[in-house]
């Protein structure tokens, strides 16, 4: 139990260390980067990258906050990608 | 336990804190609960000197519930034919809480991002050949599915991001019968004893523009037989390293994809098992390793739409197994080579050739369509 104590300990230090961290440390180069970009680099480094238009807006809302959990994406990242995404649709 | 408590409480509450950030807040309105069931079929064929014959056929719905913008659950089911009946399984069922940009809490049965390959590059349409490395399928090795609670996120730093995920989970099972002594059900849907384990995967995405990821993975249970059972204290220690990595190379219009993984895993030498005459006594060093590196090469920036959806792939595969176990006794290594036509962005044909040791050369084809 002790164990397992520290561990969630640890967990918990690193989680709120680098958030608190990283929360104002985001370079200009990533920070300016489109969803265009965002899409084709992040999607790719798994899969196909699917085209603007393969699913309704509501649709990628959805995907997007899936892929944030299985891809380990920040919410801007998502957000930016699902904009883009969706602008085929508009 | 009683100096750790406030501490533990205190981190919390500021991650709590962070989850009223305004910049992350977001409102709910009605009719935002949003649905939708994706995800693969797959059929196979396969030909040999000893067998022939259409496959395996799977089906994987996915269903995804978007509750609101913080809440999501997220659900596979799979169906498969591969042991000759229909066999439905509950793959995952994983209940997420946003709580700011950088992290997620989730809770259910999840796929642990335990290196790459299981649970991610594994799938029907990212995993480029019909079959599994040596080591990474069925009867292999590393955690696979699990039960529990965890953390994840992405944090970045500069140009660069560390993508972690942290979880406590029940872990694998120690499996004792005559033919399976010393290995482990990873996708046990209950506890067999009082013991959690704890694992995590931290990756990092060192290029700005996001294609290379390295990831180191880490799981330990410190008893993983049966409770009342003298292996009831037999632990079992997991090490991951992977790497994935793309580059689009403009002077032969193509885009070169490398993916590789090492895992190794340590079982406590107090195991003790019964040989076949359910009486004999006998333990080995237990302490199995497999490595595959795949490489796949798509002339994705041609002018020709058919040159444009080929890909070749080739990937070596190496399981290193305890000599003395019963399902052990040698190294086996397996080379294979694959032509993949890709349909859509998510479904493709594969073709295979695989040379295995101990086993015969294998001809593959399959089919699967994303939807």
């Amino acid at each position: 139990m002790k164990k397992l104590i520290t561990y969630i300990v640890i967990i918990a230090i690193f989680i709120t260390g680098g958030t608190a961290l990283t929360g104002c440390y985001v370079s200009s180069k990533v920070a300016n980067k489109s969803g265009a970009q965002l899409w084709g680099e992040n999607c790719n480094r798994c899969h196909n990258a699917p085209g603007p238009g393969e699913f309704n807006n509501d649709n990628w809302d959805i995907i997007g906050t899936h892929m944030q959990i299985r891809a380990n994406l920040t919410k801007t990242e998502v957000d930016k990608i699902t904009e883009f995404l969706k602008s085929a649709n508009n | 336990m009683r100096k750790l408590l406030p501490l533990i409480i205190l981190l919390f509450l500021q991650i709590l804190t962070y989850a009223q950030d305004a910049s992350t807040a977001t409102k709910t309105s009605p009719g935002s609960n949003k649905f939708v069931v994706y995800g693969n079929a797959e059929m196979s064929f396969m030909s040999n000197s000893d067998s022939k014959g259409f496959g395996e056929v799977n089906f994987k719905p996915i269903f995804l519930w978007r509750i609101s913008p913080k809440l999501f659950v997220e659900a596979e089911a799979e169906i498969e034919t591969g042991e000759g009946s229909v066999n439905l399984g509950l793959e995952y069922a994983n209940m997420n809480y946003m709580v700011n940009q950088y992290l997620t809490l989730h809770a259910g049965r999840f796929l642990p991002k335990f290196g790459a390959y299981r649970g991610r590059l594994a799938e029907g349409f990212l995993n480029r050949f019909p079959s599994n490395p040596a080591g990474f399928g069925d009867g292999g090795i590393g955690a696979s599915v699990e039960t529990g609670f965890g953390a994840l996120g992405a944090l970045p730093f500069g140009s660069m991001k560390v993508l972690y995920d942290v979880y406590v989970v029940n872990g694998s099972h120690l499996l004792t019968d005559t033919a399976n002594a010393g290995q482990f059900d990873y996708e046990a849907y209950i506890p067999n004893n009082k013991t959690m384990a704890v694992g995590g995967r931290i990756a990092l995405v060192p290029f700005a523009k996001s294609n290379l990821e390295v990831g180191f993975s880490y799981q330990n249970k410190s008893g993983t037989g049966d409770l009342g059972t003298v292996n009831e204290k037999v632990s079992l220690s997991m090490q991951a390293v992977d790497l994935n990595y793309f580059e689009n190379i403009k002077p032969i219009k193509s885009t070169l994809r490398i993916t590789g993984e090492y895992r190794h895993q340590k079982v406590g030498d107090n195991a003790v098992y019964l040989k076949a005459d359910g009486e004999t006594q006998y333990s080995f060093a237990n302490s199995p390793s497999a490595w595959y590196l795949s490489g796949s090469i798509r002339p994705s920036l041609v002018d020709s739409k058919f040159f444009r959806n080929l890909e070749i792939a080739y990937r070596y595969s190496n399981y290193q197994r305890p000599k003395d176990a019963p399902w052990g006794g040698s190294n086996l290594t397996s080379n294979e080579y694959a032509l993949d036509y890709w349909l859509h962005w998510n479904s493709l044909l594969k073709i295979a050739y695989q040379v295995k040791d101990q086993e015969p050369s294998t001809f593959y084809a399959s089919v699967v369509f994303g939807f």
